[in-house]
């Protein structure tokens, strides 16, 4: 019987994530989730931008392809149409996927490839020392936002639910279960599967927000998520969610028919 | 099975003494030989899956190996009872 330790590098542990890093939690999902699926670990590869949250392959035995900032769902395509049979997983952060890959992204979630994506959102660029990101909360102090982000975020699973992926979930890395339920339920789907898991950050994110250890970050995220059917049934009475708040939950479950899903010759 | 927090991986972060529901972790006093204060365990007996994983043939509750970012946290079996011989002296 093979167990989740058959798929971390011992060699390579342990990782380079600060204390408290939410990316660690995300990996262990994301192996439940495979090995519920199970998945062989030849057949399956693991493929990531830049940033801290593109790290995590290297920390897993499978295949994998560390490819340049932004681009790799772009090579993900390329090791789906080269290998239809693999299972493909990306790894990606906020930064990654919707500020540079931004666009590799809407035309990913339209050309509904079939894979599974996994964006770490941290609300900050973590690697390079903390700058605002598109997923910036406002009001969040950053090191390019210093009197408080003005702009308006980016909902990453809306956006894949308007660009046509087949599923989309957002979860935090508190809701571990809920969260390695989803990503299983994406692995199942043919097409493009979007998961967005809020991680905390409290090296670069929570020491500038007043969230300083890693329990008040992960605190933050439990009291402020708020499920997607709660929020329609407030939406539907006409109460505003507060601000500063988010929804989680499985946005989209639909089966358009995927590019690269192979067929069973008959 | 029992449970262990590895000494090598554990970075401190004491996320799974604010998830366990039975509290089995409690916030350390002592830096260990890597200088990372370790959560320490309060009768890790308690622990669901230490108890009933072999009877239902599958990991039980599990969270905080789930939400550990370092993979510090599993359960390792226990060696059986070894009979002893006791031997009363009058």
């Amino acid at each position: 019987m093979k167990s989740v330790e058959d798929w971390y590098r011992h060699d390579r542990m342990p990782h380079i994530f600060c204390t408290g890093c939410g990316n660690g939690t995300v990996i262990n999902c994301t192996l439940e989730a495979v090995m519920q699926m199970g998945w062989d670990i030849d057949n399956t590869i693991f493929i990531s931008g830049i940033g801290c949250s593109s790290r995590s392959p290297g920390y897993i035995t499978t295949d994998s392809l560390h490819t340049t900032h932004g681009r790799a769902l772009a090579f993900a395509t390329g090791v789906k149409l080269a290998k239809p049979e693999f299972d493909v997983v990306v790894f990606t952060g906020d930064g990654d996927l919707s500020a540079i890959g931004g666009n590799h992204f809407i035309h990913a979630c339209r050309r509904n490839i079939n894979m599974t994506v996994i964006c770490m959102n941290n609300m900050i660029y973590g690697m390079t020392g903390g700058q605002g990101s598109p997923c910036t909360p406002a009001g969040a102090i950053s090191t390019t936002t210093p009197y408080g982000a003005t702009e308006p975020v980016f909902d990453l699973a809306r956006l894949a639910e308007a660009s046509g992926a087949n599923y989309s979930a957002r979860w935090t890395a508190y809701h571990v279960k809920e969260l390695t339920k989803a990503i299983k339920v994406g692995m199942e789907i043919p097409g493009f599967s979007f998961i967005e898991a809020m991680t905390q950050c409290p090296t670069s994110y929570g020491r500038r927000n007043k969230l300083r250890t890693t329990t008040s970050m992960l605190e933050y995220m439990r009291d402020n998520a708020v499920l997607l059917n709660k929020a329609k049934r407030m939406e539907a009475e006409g109460r505003e969610l507060s601000p500063g708040r988010f929804t989680v939950g499985e946005f989209v479950k639909r089966f358009r028919p995927a590019l690269g899903v192979v067929k069973d010759e008959e | 099975m029992k449970l262990v927090i590895d000494q090598n991986l554990c970075k401190g972060c004491n996320l799974c003494t604010m998830v366990c529901p039975y509290n089995i972790f409690q916030e350390g006093s002592e830096l260990n030989k890597k200088g990372v204060v370790v959560p320490e365990l309060d009768r890790p007996e308690r622990c669901t899956n230490c108890r009933l994983a072999s009877l239902y043939q599958r990991r039980l509750c599990g969270v905080c190996q789930l939400i550990c970012p370092d993979q510090a946290i599993k359960w390792i079996e226990e060696e059986p009872y070894e009979s002893m011989k006791v031997v009363i002296e009058y």
